[in-house]
């Protein structure tokens, strides 16, 4: 699902909830958690971290967060022969993940760019969007739910 | 006698399976052995949800420890004692496990588990996918024969003083060999989490006991473990440096942080909770 109209109003309306479940996560003060700060370089994350968080993200949101997902949500339509060559972002790719993370600042994009690399730019902001699609993707299937 | 299912197995029998959804089992601790500490209990609950996770995979993969959010310690077990055992799974899919679970010791609850998350790896890396589909066959049928688990070997901590009441640092050298890493796992001994968990937990009441006693004739427990993470797989022979740093103290509980290094990666951290407990 694309993330290009989600507003700031709704990255606002969830982040203090996903700073401090991060926060707890990660073991720092929610004032350390800013919405741009980077997971990995910033708030010291691993790889464990991330699934943590994401299940605390689950639990505290009551939504379901494709584990994993987030480079095959960011790819869209593009195949994975168009996004990536040898685990290395193509051009194409490497736009469109600048466009799917737009919360992340520009200069954080170092072309060529692993496909491993990817969640190095993981900053809070996207998981508030993470969070927001899963909400939207719940309150969408609430809807066509027969009544 | 081969080890395998027999050194660091702690499920005799698994008495009822909902596949993906719960799973219920027992073990008889040991009679011979002078303790059974808190670690193995949860591992046993940890290893009844492995056994749900693989059989809903098919035996393809396997959960190993990472995350456990609460690990509450209510009683002592005691040598000889039948566990109950039971695992709820929250989330299952071949990434990872969430689940809870709880262990009785001759129906007393002794101990709770909540919010823990394993990651899922391939089984064939780490053990015989066939060889487990006959283990699980026998604990769903007669059970195994209780008894294998002899004990561990030493694992001694060298302290090294910090300030005395605030922090204290240990180094922990792993087995190069032992018993249980043949059968935790045959093709790829790590060393197990709740035994890093055990020694986390020997140096964290180590520097309780320079705490100020709670009241007279009360010392401090260890009665929850949280945000217990275990960031990377420990191999033989490794070299850790843990370190527990007192976090708060009131007169009622006292946390402490727990933190495993080696060199400058991180292996474990852990909060431990003590509360007040009449003095023995």
């Amino acid at each position: 699902m694309s993330n290009a109209n989600i507003t700031n109003d709704e990255i606002q309306a969830v982040f203090p909830k996903v700073s401090a479940t991060m926060a707890d996560a990660l073991g720092c003060d929610v004032e350390e958690v800013k919405l741009d700060a980077s997971l990995i370089a910033d708030l010291g994350a691993e790889s464990i971290d991330f699934l943590d968080i994401i299940f605390r993200l689950e639990r505290s949101f009551k939504v379901k967060i494709p584990r994993g997902k987030i480079v095959e949500e960011a790819r869209g339509d593009l195949s994975e022969a168009e996004f990536e060559h040898g685990g290395v972002l193509s051009e194409a790719g490497f736009e469109r993940l600048k466009t799917f993370l737009n919360e992340v600042p520009a200069d954080r994009f170092k072309a060529p760019m692993k496909s491993a690399e990817i969640p190095r730019l993981f900053t809070t902001a996207t998981f508030c969007k993470m969070v927001i699609r899963q909400q939207r993707n719940a309150a969408t299937t609430a809807d066509s739910q027969p009544a | 006698m081969d080890d395998h299912f027999r050194a660091f197995s702690f499920v005799d029998r698994i008495s009822s399976v909902e596949s993906g959804i719960r799973i219920s089992g027992s073990y008889t601790v040991p009679a011979q052995l002078e303790s059974f500490p808190a670690p193995l209990v949860a591992e046993a609950v940890g290893q009844l949800a492995a056994w749900a996770a693989m059989s809903a995979t098919d035996f393809r993969f396997r959960p190993v420890a990472g995350i456990a959010a609460s690990i509450e310690m209510l009683a002592p077990v005691r040598p000889g004692q039948n566990l109950e055992l039971n695992a709820t799974l929250e989330t299952l899919d071949d990434e990872a496990i969430a689940y809870e679970g709880t262990a009785h010791a001759d129906g007393t609850l002794v101990i709770r588990l909540e919010n823990c998350v394993g990651p899922m790896v391939p089984i064939k890396e780490f053990d015989d996918p066939q060889a487990l589909r006959n283990r699980f066959a026998l604990l769903r049928g007669a059970g195994a024969e209780p008894g294998g688990f002899k004990d561990l070997p030493p694992l001694p901590l060298n302290l090294i003083p910090g300030e005395p009441g605030q922090s204290l640092r240990a180094t922990f050298s792993t087995p190069h060999s032992a018993p249980f890493f043949n059968d935790h796992f045959p093709r790829r001994p790590v060393f197990p989490g709740t035994l890093l968990m055990h020694s986390n937990l020997q140096l964290a009441a180590a520097l309780a006991a320079g705490f100020p006693a709670p009241t007279a004739g009360e010392r401090w427990a260890i009665r929850r473990v949280t945000n217990m993470k275990l960031r990377s797989f420990t191999q033989p022979g490794e070299e850790l440096e843990i370190e527990a740093r007192l976090n708060q103290i009131g007169n009622d509980a006292a946390t402490v942080t727990v933190q495993t290094r080696n060199g400058t990666r991180g292996v474990s951290t852990a909060r431990v909770h003590f509360v007040p407990e009449k003095s023995a």
